[in-house]
């Protein structure tokens, strides 16, 4: 298997001079399809960071970050960041990030309206997403009318519009009870597995790590633990 | 708000639900634009029919060329011609026909006491060159009458005039109304008296052989421009115009010189900067207020060319809005303005430059908007 994330080295400076401060020191690793990564390790470790490079949404001061082989380089613009997310990365994040205006429908609808998919097709397809992450009957529903698990789930199903070959997801079941919150890393595992997406959770909630194929732990900006268990219990 | 979202998609739907979602700030946006196309199509309208009604004279007769007192800066104030004169322009080449046409300053006395200010109209009932138009009652055949005139019935009221038939006195001369016309205005608010060309050298006391213009009409064919030169040359201390230069003459004279069509032209100006000013605040709030929506589109991937449509289209949609209820209170003051003597005037043109107008000051209004989404960083999405 070819790893669709590809970081050497990889390291990140907040600010400059005497303000500087490093987040990220040295970090290599390579995220495979197919697998569930989570991210663990106490606040302010780098978790976000990292997350934030694999997204790139935030550029590396150091190293190299490759994504399908296509290297992030610092001359990138903004633009072909954002084209880059567009095309391969989908995003799950802690509070929902729904927007609040949008039926759950439409709030799909429009992750695919910004991949250009004709008009046409965006209703048929948000629902076969919502179906699929067992919301059909919540598709008309605003977010404000949703518990906390069913927008969560809206926002995988968001996440997942267009097909992305990668999915990374902000403390995703932090603002979950215990039953809702394994349900969605449930969903996020079979993802990983059904479909061949590269899923890398960020998480402090022990109840997803036996989702886990691979365990990522970080502390002060540094990988110091690089393990996959032997057996996920999903 | 749910029926009108439905059909919309992606960037139209997001606009129409950000403005419709917060009603009361909606409201404030729909009111200001409204507010700012009422003012500027107002007082846009004003000056068109200012325009109009400076020039409406000119506009109403059929001639090619005007000849007039030297220095004459518009059709309602011009000196004395000799009206002999019309033969020297009538032995010019291309010259057709040439008619006096009179317009004297004079009082009117009205029946129940009182004076007032008139503009005598004297025209040649043959030729029909300088005829009032609109007639809504009598017949200008009836001008024949030593003393007859013809007025409009919106000044009627102002000259103490009820019903045709009535007598008053011009320049205390016996005069008697026997028409009513609808719609001539005057700019100077001496209302326009319509007469013969003979008698109104008698009301105004001007002699048999004098007149205020000479109206002139060309053979088909001539060159307007070789005429004109061509009647300059011919008649010396005159003024030769072409019909429509002289139009634009009489209206830049009232607008310009007056200042009445800079105050016009300033009010509608400040309806504007007031429509931008409103919009731009409303539209600013919203976006500040759904930052984290479009730091989250940004995070997903979308262009800032996505970003921008959602404002554009919320500025868009601001406007039609408030551009059909402001507009809809302009037709309002049209109509009002009709029965008066300050005409509002509202072609299709001016709507489609007060549309203009209206999409601009909004699109102008989400600048602001636009340059903070610019700016959006979409890692906040995970603070």
């Amino acid at each position: 298997m070819s790893a669709v994330l590809s970081l050497r080295e990889v390291g990140v400076t907040y600010g400059r001079g005497a303000t500087a401060f490093q987040a990220l020191h040295g970090i290599s690793l390579d995220i495979e399809p197919g697998e569930m990564t989570l991210m663990l390790g106490p606040s302010g470790s780098g978790k976000t960071s990292l997350l934030q490079v694999m997204g790139c949404l935030l550029r590396a001061s150091r190293g190299s970050v490759r994504l399908f082989g296509q290297d992030l380089h610092a001359g990138l613009t903004a633009e072909a960041l954002a084209a880059l997310r567009l095309q391969h990365i989908g995003f799950v994040f802690q509070h929902y990030n729904l927007f609040p205006t949008l039926k759950a429908w439409e709030n799909v609808a429009v992750a695919l309206d910004i991949k250009a998919l004709p008009r046409a097709q965006q209703h048929a397809q948000a629902l076969a997403l919502l179906d699929r992450l067992g919301l059909a009957d919540r598709a008309g529903h605003y977010p404000s009318e949703l518990s906390g698990g069913q927008k969560q789930r809206v926002a995988i199903a968001r996440a997942m519009a267009g097909a992305p070959r990668v999915l990374l997801a902000d403390e995703p079941t932090a603002a979950l009870d215990g039953k809702t919150g394994q349900g969605v890393a449930a969903t996020l595992h079979e993802l990983a597995h059904r479909d061949g997406v590269a899923v890398v959770v960020v998480s402090h909630d022990p109840r997803v790590e036996p989702f886990g194929d691979r365990v990522l732990h970080l502390e002060d900006g540094r990988l110091v633990d690089d393990r996959r268990p032997p057996r996920s219990s999903a | 708000m749910n029926a009108a979202g439905r059909g919309l998609g992606g960037t139209s739907l997001l606009a129409w639900r950000n403005l419709s979602h917060d009603r009361a700030r909606f409201v404030v946006t729909l009111v200001g634009v409204l507010f700012a196309v009422l003012l500027m199509g107002v007082e846009l309208g004003l000056l068109l029919g200012f325009a109009r009604t400076t020039s409406g004279m000119v506009d109403h007769t059929q001639a090619d060329l005007w000849i007039t007192p030297a220095g004459t800066t518009n059709v309602d104030i011009a000196g004395r011609l000799d009206e002999r004169r019309r033969f020297e322009a009538l032995a010019v080449p291309g010259v057709a026909a040439v008619d006096a046409l009179m317009l004297q300053f004079a009082f009117w006395r009205k029946p129940d006491g009182g004076t007032e200010s008139v503009s005598m109209i004297g025209y040649n009932l043959a030729s029909g060159q300088g005829r009032p138009w609109n007639l809504v009652q009598g017949r200008v055949e009836d001008l024949q009458q030593d003393d007859a005139v013809i007025i409009d019935t919106l000044y009627a009221a102002k000259l103490g005039v009820a019903a045709l038939g009535q007598t008053v006195e011009i320049n205390n001369q016996r005069a008697r109304v026997v028409g009513f016309t609808e719609g001539i205005r005057t700019f100077t608010q001496s209302p326009y008296v319509f007469t013969t060309h003979r008698n109104a050298q008698k009301f105004t006391f001007l002699r048999p052989d004098q007149t205020t213009y000479l109206l002139v009409r060309l053979v088909p064919g001539a060159d307007v421009d070789t005429v004109r030169d061509a009647l300059q040359a011919r008649l010396g201390r005159v003024d030769v115009w072409r019909s429509a230069d002289f139009a634009r003459a009489a209206q830049r004279y009232w607008l310009v010189t007056t200042g009445a069509g800079s105050a016009l032209l300033l009010a509608a100006l400040l309806g504007l900067v007031v429509g931008i000013v409103i919009v731009g605040q409303t539209l600013y709030a919203t976006t500040v207020d759904r930052l984290p929506e479009y730091a989250t589109l940004r995070a997903m991937g979308a262009p800032n060319r996505y970003l921008y449509a959602v404002i554009l289209k919320q500025a868009a949609i601001s406007a039609v809005l408030g551009f059909a209820g402001g507009m809809l209170l302009v037709g309002l003051v049209v109509l009002g303005g009709e029965g008066s003597t300050v005409a509002v005037a509202m072609p299709a043109g001016l709507v489609g430059v007060l549309a203009l107008l209206t999409l601009f000051m909004c699109m102008l209004g989400a600048l602001i908007s636009i340059r903070r989404i610019t700016r959006i960083d979409p890692t906040s999405v995970f603070q």
